[in-house]
C-alpha cells in the first residue's frame, strides 16, 4: 500500500520502505517537502484497483420496469451534473428519456393515486426501514425517511383535494422542493424545507 | 490525492477574489467553468472565495459503498411503487379539473425526485461506479428495443471508465 503527500505528491511505498506507514513516528515528516504525517493520504487507486469490486456482481436490470430504469438514469444524470460533467449528464438523460418513452400510461383517477400512496405508507416504508436498520445503512434510512415524509404530505394534499376540490388552491400556488420532493401549497415557498432543510430558493413553483 | 477546483455558478457572485489568488489563471475563463487543464489543485481559490462557491474535488472518487442485497431488493420495490405513482400523476396532470391537474403535476415531480433518491440509495449513487457502468453494458448487450441509444450508452461507458 502507498501513501501520497498531499502537498508535494511524494509517494511513500510501505513495501519498498519496509515499514508500515502507521508505524512511522508521529513526528515523521515528508522527506521531500517536510509536510506532517497527517498530510498524507492513502492512495485509493492502489488499495482497490478493480473497479468491479464495488457492489460485487452486477445485478441484472431486467426485473426493473422501464420507468424505474428511467429514474435510475435521471438520478445518475444528476450525479454527473453535481460533478460538473455536462456531457455525461446529457447522455444519461437521453437514456432516461428513452426508458420514459417505453413506459406505459396508467389509467386512473385521483382516488387510485391516493390509495397507492396510502398502501405504500402502510407497508413498504416499514419493510425498507427494517432492512436498512439490519444492514446499518443510514443512507438508505435517510432516503426512506424523506420519501415517507414526502408521501405523507402527498397523501394529505390528496385528502384535502377530495374535501375541498377547487378551493384547495384558492389564492395559492403549489411548490415542490427540488431536493426531496416535498409538496407545499401556499402564497410562497417555505423558508426552509420541512423535510430536507434546504432554503426556499431550492423550491420550484408549479405553473 | 489529486484535486481539482470546481465552481458552483449558482453561488458565485463574481467577486473575483479567486482570480487574484489563482497562480495559473485557471479560474479566469469566459464560461466561468474552472479550466481543469490549468488547475493545479492548490486550493487557494476555494479558501479565498467569500461565497463558498468553489469546492475542491478529488480527481478520482472513492469506490461506491457496498449495499446489502436485502436493502436493494426492498428499496427496488419502493422504487417501482414511486414510479407507478409518477405514472398515475402523469395521467392526472392533464385532467380537465385545473386544480387536480396542478396538484398532479406537483406529485409527478415529487415522485420522480423521491424515486431518484431511492435509486441512489439502492446502489446507483455514483455515475462512475461499477454498478452503473455494468447496467449500461448490460443494456448495450441486450437492448430492450431496437431504438435503444446504443451509441450514446457506449460513449457514456467510455467516459465513465476514464473518470
Ligand atoms: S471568489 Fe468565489 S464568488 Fe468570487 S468570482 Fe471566484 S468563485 Fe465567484
Ligand atoms: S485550485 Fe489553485 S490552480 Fe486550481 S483554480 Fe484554484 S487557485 Fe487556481
Ligand atoms: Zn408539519
Ligand atoms: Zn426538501
Amino acid at each position: 500500500m502507498t501513501y501520497i503527500c498531499s502537498i508535494c505528491g511524494y509517494v511513500y511505498d510501505e513495501e519498498a520502505a519496509g515499514i508500515p506507514f502507521a508505524a512511522l513516528p508521529e513526528d515523521w515528516t515528508c522527506p521531500r517537502c517536510g509536510a506532517e504525517k497527517a498530510m498524507f493520504d492513502p492512495d485509493g487507486k492502489e488499495e482497490a484497483p478493480a473497479k468491479a469490486e464495488a457492489g460485487g456482481q452486477v445485478q441484472t436490470p431486467v426485473q426493473l420496469s422501464p420507468r424505474a430504469l428511467s429514474a435510475i438514469f435521471s438520478n445518475l444524470a444528476r450525479g454527473a451534473q453535481k460533478q460538473y460533467h455536462p456531457q455525461e449528464e446529457a447522455l444519461f438523460m437521453e437514456i432516461s428519456d428513452y426508458f420514459l418513452s417505453l413506459s406505459p400510461a396508467e389509467e386512473c383517477n385521483a382516488g387510485d393515486l391516493h390509495s397507492l400512496v396510502s398502501s405504500d405508507l402502510a407497508g413498504i416504508y416499514q419493510e425498507c426501514e427494517e432492512a436498512a436498520v439490519k444492514a446499518a445503512d443510514r443512507g438508505a434510512l435517510r432516503a426512506r425517511l424523506w420519501s415517507q415524509k414526502v408521501s405523507r404530505i402527498v397523501e394529505s394534499v390528496l385528502s384535502r383535494y377530495e374535501r375541498e376540490g377547487g378551493r384547495l388552491l384558492e389564492g395559492k400556488n403549489v411548490y415542490v422542493c427540488s431536493v426531496c420532493g416535498f409538496v407545499f401549497t401556499g402564497t410562497q415557498a417555505p423558508e426552509i424545507c420541512p423535510v430536507c432543510k434546504v432554503p426556499a430558493w431550492k423550491f420550484d413553483m408549479i405553473s | 490525492m489529486e484535486m481539482k477546483a470546481v465552481r458552483n455558478l449558482r453561488l458565485c457572485t463574481k467577486d473575483c477574489l479567486c482570480l487574484y489568488v489563482c497562480p495559473t489563471g485557471a479560474s479566469d475563463t469566459e464560461d466561468s467553468v474552472i479550466d481543469a487543464q490549468k488547475c493545479t489543485g492548490c486550493g487557494a481559490c476555494a479558501g479565498a472565495c467569500p461565497s463558498g462557491a468553489i469546492s475542491m474535488m478529488p480527481v478520482r472518487l472513492p469506490l461506491q459503498q457496498e449495499k446489502d442485497a436485502e436493502v436493494i431488493s426492498r428499496m427496488n420495490v419502493l422504487l417501482e411503487s414511486l414510479v407507478r405513482r409518477e405514472a398515475m400523476a402523469d395521467k392526472l396532470s392533464s385532467d380537465a379539473d385545473p386544480v387536480l391537474a396542478k396538484v398532479a403535476q406537483a406529485i409527478r415531480r415529487s415522485s420522480r425526485l423521491s424515486a431518484e433518491d431511492i435509486a441512489r440509495e439502492a446502489g446507483y449513487m455514483l455515475p462512475q461506479s461499477a454498478r452503473a457502468i455494468g447496467l449500461l453494458k448490460e443494456l448495450v448487450d441486450n437492448p430492450p428495443t431496437k431504438d435503444f441509444p446504443k451509441a450514446s450508452a457506449l460513449a457514456l461507458i467510455r467516459a465513465l471508465e476514464e473518470m
